[in-house]
């Protein structure tokens, strides 16, 4: 056995569309030690879902393909396991949460067959056995009155309700991994935390290790060991929670952190976003993808940067030539922003101008 | 610190890097919505293939006569009775020697025009009680879907062959009258819902802040929202229609001679079957062919008028 | 659920009543209504009176229809213009061919149907697939008609395969097991007629309801379980895109009715169908008006099956 649980190496993933490839996860690689629970953040498209539904191999074939790149679980490589193995993985060894609990459960089928079913397929257990074992799981996830609740169908739970039966059947056959892709985002935010706290808990207890995938550094920064920040199909940080909040070391996880209200900072504060759009993966920019907004750009940034490590701290690695802290580089960046704002209110102001004359001209 | 030597460089301003356009091109080619519904529709191979069909079955009908110069339709050739299709009559003739050939296209000239204009009538109804009914709703909506399970629930055929039967002369006026008397309440109920789902949208609360009345609403406002479906319900009625026309003439409640169509000529050839299969054949294949090219266009329509369908 | 049936069944009463009005009022208001057909233009006026009396004609419309109806409901339909039979009998006579075309032919329509449906769903832009969607285009754009004279045409007067009409084998005595052989095979053709036009939009419907609940989130949970594929497809998928497919096939209750008349018309099947055009030949009003009713009243009746069924498949129905 070796230290890890699940070694994703330099995966691949592409969709093919009429105009091109799509390159969704474009050389991804991290690690998850068995009961590590594991963050991966960055903004929507960025390639986080499609990670995992590459690991789960539940991609929409075709046009999803992984074109690349290993998954080893238990030193099994899961890309090219032949699917009746891999039947035997999803559910079993690695349960899964996906983002809308409306959707996600089958209408016409109890609550209680939707959990019972995984156990009748992974552990061979009897009907009334898996009955009983969904009734438990019910109350485990904090469904009062479980053995009643048991025949009711997924539209008479609320929506945290029903992310919690989620939760029961993705853990009702004890896997050693639970990946939640965006949990708590279709849920009221009032019921997220109870969501969030649920499976913290709940993996605690099990010893179940977590891929926890979000947008929400919150999310992350609450019940996280590690964090993997990707943008546009890659990886560009990865560290410990708390370093990570610390001490960011990307433009982009900069920027990021920066985009995030707080309350303790001073009123009327400006509030820093990242400007543009992530770039299009039909046919992406050949250095490093964060280029064209990135306020520290250089002309190196045209050739990708390796995701190397820190000087003097192994677990904090970063994919960027650029050093972030250095008060030079700094400058150099506010300069490009102040630059780039100004750009912007010109564009604008031309714009009215032009809009001005032709009404004058009326 | 980690970063590579030669990056530390001063920031004199040749050294930075040119700011990146943002937001490239957003501005592209402009199509107008038409332009792309019929992009769409031209992509679709079998829309394609029936709306030429459709543009030749009008022609073979309308110009075909005095072209080919079978224009004959009721003249009889006693010496040619019962002639398989050769060169001179490529449909054949009938047992008093009729020019099938010519019979078609002026039955079909009849068959056509009786779907066209009983969908006309059809819809012209269908949108007005619909859109009373969806706009409204209350006691006209209630009238309506009352109305409309109640037509449901009989069976149309015998209804309408009741129909026939006492009111009919067999002309084609009365014949577009029958086909359309039930034939709106498909479109009624498919317009009611398009009002229901539309009267509820911001535009439509806009226009009433501005003070338009009722009828500015449903048929400046709601109605052109709904025009897509309504389009392609009314392809589909045409080829409904033709068969509807067509079961009607083969049972003897429909057009009454002389006014010909393609189910009279069936129900004419039927007996006959045996020895002259041409008699059937030749206009059960002209409405089989018709109606399938008005479901294809019809679905053609469909599929390029569907808003969610995007392209890449 | 029984709430729920017993609701259901309560609000076809009044649909029904509508129905009844609608058909009375349409048979009463046609031009060579029961009045000119029954009297005798040369009856005397004293002769006529007691007609009138003897058919009620003598009274007012809306009593005219409350005896008409209290009489329906206890199946007393009147009797016969033509053959002075109780209608009751008449239509006891043909009713059981009817219901046999009938039900035959929606049993063997769904099974194709979402057999077909599926199997185009599940092999999705395969040559297959192709083959079927143009062949229901073709079944859409088919008079019922004239499906029916090519098929009869083809298999019994070309290829002699199958009888061409009828309901036995006439001129033949059989013991009872070859005696159903031999009705079997009458149904044949008229059940095939009758079933093909509405597998062909059946069948299109199942496929895209089908295509779009493999889409659902809840497949991927399925197989996120490890769930096989057929059982995903059997306890999944079929039971969520059947459900749509119900509210289509009761809409067509009135259209399969229709099309029975017309098939039973063309194979000579002695049915309600051949019966009506008879009836409507000879202006047997109270034979029509009974006719119209019942089949009213039995596409109303497989609506109200279709609904419970509808609530057995989706509990979103049953407790809502």
């Amino acid at each position: 056995m070796g230290e890890y649980l699940l070694e994703v190496q330099d995966l691949k993933t592409y969709f093919t569309v009429k105009a091109g490839k799509v390159r969704a996860v474009d050389g991804v690689s991290f690690a998850i030690k068995p009961g590590e629970k594991l963050g991966v953040v960055g903004e929507s498209g960025c390639g986080k879902s499609v990670t995992a539904l590459s690991i789960m191999r539940l991609l929409p074939q075709p046009p999803g393909e992984i074109a690349g790149g290993s998954v080893l679980f238990e030193e099994q490589d899961l890309v090219d396991l032949p699917e009746s193995a891999m039947r035997k993985i999803r559910g079993g060894k690695i349960g899964m949460i996906f983002q809308d609990p409306m959707t996600c459960l089958n209408p016409t089928m109890t609550v209680g067959k939707q959990i019972a079913e995984a156990l009748r397929i992974h552990l061979k257990l009897s009907k009334d056995e898996a009955q009983k074992r969904a009734i438990s799981l019910l109350d485990q996830v904090g469904i009062p009155a479980a053995a009643e609740r048991i025949n009711s169908y997924p539209h008479q739970f609320s929506g945290g309700m029903r992310q919690r039966v989620m939760i029961a059947i993705a853990l009702a056959c004890n896997p050693k991994l639970l990946i939640a892709d965006e949990p708590t985002t279709a849920l009221d935010v009032t019921v997220q935390a109870q969501i969030l706290e649920l499976i913290n808990g709940v993996c605690s207890e099990f010893g179940t290790a977590v891929i926890i995938i979000t947008h929400d550094l919150g999310v992350v920064a609450g019940m996280t060991d590690r964090v993997v920040v990707m943008y546009a199909g890659k990886v560009v940080e990865m560290a410990p929670t708390n370093e990570l909040f610390a001490n960011p070391r990307h433009p982009y996880t900069l920027g990021l952190l920066d985009s995030v209200p707080r309350l303790d900072e001073q009123r009327h504060s400006e509030l820093r976003t990242i400007e543009g759009a992530p770039p299009d993966l039909l046919k992406p920019p050949p250095g490093c993808p964060f280029m064209p907004r990135c306020t520290f750009a250089r002309s190196i940034c045209r050739t990708m940067p390796p995701l190397d490590s820190l000087v003097g701290n192994a677990a904090h690695r970063k994919a960027c030539w650029v050093d972030v802290t250095d008060p030079q580089e700094q400058a150099y960046a506010e300069k490009r922003r102040q630059n780039r704002i100004e750009k912007v209110f010109a564009r604008m102001n031309a714009q009215s101008g032009s809009t001005q004359s032709a009404l004058e001209e009326k | 610190m980690d970063i590579p030597g030669q990056l530390n460089v001063t920031t004199s301003e040749e050294e930075v890097e040119p700011i990146l356009e943002l937001t490239p091109e957003l501005v592209q080619k402009r199509r107008s919505q038409a332009r792309i519904i019929f992009d769409r529709f031209i992509r679709n191979r079998a829309a394609l293939l029936g709306a030429a069909f459709l543009i030749l079955m009008f022609l073979f009908c309308f110009l075909g006569p005095t072209v080919s110069g079978h224009i004959q339709p009721d003249v009889i050739h006693p010496a040619d009775a019962s002639q398989a299709p050769s060169l001179k009559y490529p449909f054949g003739t009938d047992y008093i020697g009729r020019d099938q050939f010519a019979r078609a296209m002026a039955g079909g000239q009849v068959s056509l025009l009786v779907g066209l204009s009983s969908m006309l009538m059809a819809i012209v109804f269908g949108i007005g009680i619909g859109s009373m009914a969806g706009y409204f709703g209350g006691l006209a909506d209630n009238i309506l879907m009352r109305l409309t399970d109640v037509v449901l629930a009989v069976p149309l055929y015998l209804l309408l062959f009741v129909l026939s039967a006492s009111y009919s002369d067999g002309s084609v006026t009365s014949v577009v009258f029958l086909i359309a008397i039930f034939g709106w309440t498909y479109t009624a109920r498919l317009v009611r819902g398009e009002f229901l789902a539309l009267k509820e949208r911001e535009y439509v609360l806009a226009a009433r802040t501005i003070g338009a009345g009722h009828f500015r609403i449903m048929f400046r406002h709601v109605l052109p929202n709904a025009a897509g479906p309504i389009i392609v319900s009314a392809t589909l009625l045409v080829g409904a229609n033709i068969i509807l026309e067509s079961v009607l003439s083969y049972f003897g409640f429909g057009l009454h001679p002389p006014s010909s169509s393609w189910g009279n000529m069936i129900s004419d050839g039927q007996p006959l079957f045996d020895v002259s299969p041409w008699l059937v054949f030749a206009p059960g294949m002209l409405i089989f062919s018709t109606v399938l090219s008005f479901n294809l266009v019809g679905d053609g329509l469909r599929d390029a008028l569907d808003p969610y369908m995007t392209e890449r | 659920m029984g709430r729920y049936i017993i609701r259901r069944s309560l609000q076809a009463i009044p649909l029904l009543l509508l129905l009844s009005v609608f058909m009375f009022l349409l048979i009463h208001a046609l031009p060579g209504g029961p009045e000119q057909v029954i009297f005798n233009p040369h009856l005397d006026p004293v002769g006529r009176a007691n007609l009138r009396a003897r058919f009620g004609l003598d009274q007012p419309l809306p009593i005219q229809y409350l005896k008409w109806l209290g009489n329906c409901l206890i199946g007393n339909f009147g009797f016969s213009f033509a053959t002075n039979q109780a209608v009751s009998t008449v239509i006891a006579q043909r009713f059981p061919a009817t219901l046999q075309l009938f039900s035959l032919s929606l049993l063997l329509a769904l099974i194709l149907a979402i057999f077909l449906g599926v199997i185009s769903a599940v092999r999705q832009n395969s040559p297959l697939d192709y083959t079927l969607t143009t062949l229901s285009y073709f079944g859409l754009a088919m008079p019922a008609f004239l499906l029916g004279l090519f098929l009869q045409d083809i298999f019994s007067v070309q290829l002699h395969w199958l009888p061409d009409s009828g309901t036995t084998t006439l001129g033949y005595t059989f013991d009872p097991f070859n005696a159903f052989i031999d009705h079997l095979t009458h149904l044949i053709l008229p059940v095939t007629a009758l079933s093909v036009l509405f597998v062909a939009g059946w069948s299109r419907y199942m496929r895209s309801s089908m295509i779009e609940t493999t889409k659902q989130d809840y497949m991927r949970t399925a197989r996120a379980k490890g769930v096989s594929p057929a059982s995903r497809l059997v306890r999944h998928a079929l039971r969520n895109a059947v459900i749509p497919l119900i509210t289509v096939v009761a809409i067509d209750f009135g259209s399969i009715a229709g099309g029975a008349t017309i098939t039973e018309t063309i194979f000579a099947w002695p049915g309600m169908g051949s019966l009506f055009f008879d009836s409507l030949q000879s202006r047997d009003f109270p034979v029509l008006l009974a006719i119209l009713i019942l089949s009213g009243f039995f596409v109303v009746l497989f609506n109200l099956i279709a609904d419970v069924l509808y609530g057995v498949m989706d509990p979103r129905i049953r407790y809502s």
